[in-house]
């Protein structure tokens, strides 16, 4: 009888110290939980691809709810961080520096890919281009605010050619590819899926991001994230760093099958999948720490440098109306999730 | 002294016009003043973040820039110039086509039965999705951008004036059937100016409604245009050229809708209240 009264004792004593416990931890939990994380990503050939098509995100955040948006550029992007419609984003360069500097509340966070031939300046053969200066009295396309507008006005800065010599044109890269199959266009700097298209329509590639990448212009992705998200959910940051650098992984560890995910995710050939996946550079996420991407908490790396350098001439074309200091996008980089989740 | 007062009283009114002198012009300005001054203070205090509603000031000093600078290689006269004319020439071309068919539809059943079903199908279609076959068909240059606010304007222009047609009283058209008009003067002296007043409001209706897709048809491939503007200064974040460029883009507007009232008084000087 004792013993048995022990025994209902001890069940009650542990299963109320359960439920206490429970209790203690559930509102805990449920506030810093989510109920839905929107991940807008760009319609580009990168590894937020693979990360999507196995759902790794989704394996990290068990009962969230994950949506992921297709953003065509880095201008509609933009636009769709300042209305606060995505909790994750990616952004080239130039639009980065646009956001940091009119003071968009987000924090970098990680390398999505480094820009290659992924991205190039495709011209028609027919047109007989050959240099920059060929291109005066040409129609030139680009999707304006984007990496590649930024690398093409550069470029024709460098070699000392006047922009307004050339008629240049602001089309999203759908609406390129559209253009370039009627013949509207001789030139287009822009990027994959649809450059392909323009190539295999009378078009050879002239120049490349890679190429400008030697030349001291770097052009690439970072990820985003809400200021106001991260400092509700921080882990729920450190989850999704975590999600992606698995997608970067397994990118560089099983080309073949990560091939055969881009070819479904973007409909194409696996053969163009393949050559456009080559065209893109993945930075594992230990390297994304070293001082040429985002460096560390305390040291950070070269992205600031680009970032200074993309808004010191957005500012020349005025775009934008002031620059910022170093430091200024040295605190927009915070590469203290992915320290966290290398370690 | 006292008759001088007056005179002077008498000499100041007369540079005001008509309308301004109104009961109704006061209290239009009031609601012009509470807006005014609801975004004076929101900005003021800084209850609006800075980056998605500038202040009054602000969109003044880049109303000055724009104009005397230019945005991206055009001054604002450029680009409002550019705009409407697109409007314009679309919005002209547009009555040339619409009033005529309207007339006809209102007039024959066949005619109205033949010509419904496409009216009736593309009239609903967002303008956006049909613009991106337009550019298929008719390219980056200005035919498509014409061709979509062209086709904005149309079948509110047909609609209104079907409907004005229709609503005829028919003694007239007996009356002059009966004094043996012809068909020309029927329709010149009978349907056009019965139905006028009409065929005017859809005409007001139908040219708001282009300005609607203005936007739309310069985002593709343009460098110049108010919509162009609006759409490339928001790409930047550059809010205030923004809301100068709505702000502007109203205004255009409501200009040519003064201008259609006043060509509507002219022409139809019998028809006093040509809505407000």
């Amino acid at each position: 009888m004792k013993n048995i009264l022990n025994k209902v004792s001890k069940t009650l004593f542990g299963s109320l110290s359960a439920m206490t416990l429970l209790m203690m931890t559930f509102p805990i939990e449920a506030f810093a939980k989510p109920k839905k994380i929107t991940v807008g990503y760009l319609n580009l050939v990168n590894a937020q691809l693979v990360t999507k098509n196995l759902g790794l995100i989704q394996k990290e955040m068990p009962g969230v709810e994950v949506e992921h948006i297709k953003v065509g550029g880095g201008g509609d992007m933009l636009r769709a961080i300042a209305a606060k419609q995505v909790d994750f984003g990616g952004l080239g360069n130039p639009p980065t520096a646009i956001g940091v500097t009119r003071k968009l509340p987000i924090d970098g966070i990680m390398v999505l890919n480094m820009l290659d031939f992924v991205e190039a300046m495709v011209v028609r053969t027919d047109a007989n281009i050959k240099s920059f200066k060929d291109l005066k009295g040409k129609t030139v396309a680009a999707p304006f605010g984007s990496t590649t507008h930024y690398l093409l006005l550069q470029a024709l800065a460098d070699e000392g050619i006047d922009p307004s010599s050339m008629t240049i044109l602001d089309l999203r890269p759908n609406d390129i590819a559209a253009a370039w199959a009627r013949g509207d266009l001789d030139a287009a700097w822009f990027w994959e899926p649809n450059l392909d298209k323009a190539v295999k329509r009378g078009g050879n590639i002239f120049m490349t991001s890679g190429i400008m990448e030697k030349r001291g212009y770097p052009t690439w992705d970072v990820g985003v994230v809400m200021k106001s998200f991260a400092k509700k959910y921080p882990e729920y940051v450190e989850k999704f760093v975590k999600a992606e650098c698995a997608g970067i992984d397994f990118w560089i560890n099983n080309p073949a099958k990560t091939a055969k995910i881009i070819a479904e995710e973007l409909s194409l050939d696996l053969e163009d999948a393949t050559r456009m996946m080559k065209g893109t550079e993945m930075v594992p996420c230990k390297k994304q720490l070293t001082s040429q991407y985002m460096g560390t908490s305390d040291d950070i790396g070269g992205f600031a440098d680009t970032l200074v350098k993309t808004s010191k001439f957005l500012v020349s074309q005025k775009r934008l109306p002031k620059q910022l200091k170093r430091k200024d996008y040295e605190k927009f980089l915070d590469p203290s999730y992915l320290e966290k989740v290398v370690d | 002294m006292n008759n001088n007062q007056i005179k002077n009283k008498r000499n100041i009114k007369r540079f005001i016009p008509p309308f301004m002198r109104k009961k109704t012009f006061a209290y239009s300005m009031l609601t012009v003043n509470i807006l005014f001054i609801t975004w004076v203070v929101v900005t003021e205090t800084g209850l609006a973040d800075e980056l998605f509603l500038p202040g009054p000031l602000k969109i003044w000093q880049s109303f000055i820039e724009v104009s005397t600078e230019g945005y991206q290689g055009n001054t604002l006269f450029v680009h409002v110039f550019t705009s409407v004319n697109r409007i314009l020439a679309a919005f002209i071309m547009a009555c040339i086509v619409g009033i005529p068919m309207g007339v006809l539809m209102g007039a024959s059943k066949i005619a109205r039965a033949l010509l419904n079903p496409l009216i009736e199908f593309y009239r609903p279609l967002p303008p956006l999705g049909l613009y991106t076959l337009l550019v298929m068909w008719l390219g980056i240059g200005e035919e498509s951008k014409l061709a979509l606010l062209f086709l904005a304007a149309l079948p509110g222009l047909i609609i209104a004036t079907i409907q004005a047609v229709q609503n005829i009283d028919p003694v007239y058209l007996r009356v002059a059937k009966g004094l043996g008009a012809s068909k020309k003067t029927i329709l010149f002296n009978v349907y056009l100016p019965a139905a006028g007043p009409t065929i005017l409001a859809g005409m007001r209706i139908s040219l708001g409604f282009t300005y609607t897709v203005l936007v739309a048809a310069e985002i593709v491939a343009a460098s110049a245009g108010i919509g162009w503007m609006i759409w490339d200064a928001a790409k930047f974040l550059l809010s205030d050229v923004v809301i100068m460029g709505l702000i502007v883009l109203g205004l255009t507007g409501i200009g040519l809708d003064i201008f259609m009232r006043f060509i509507g008084r002219i022409l139809m000087p019998w028809t006093r209240y040509l809505g407000p």
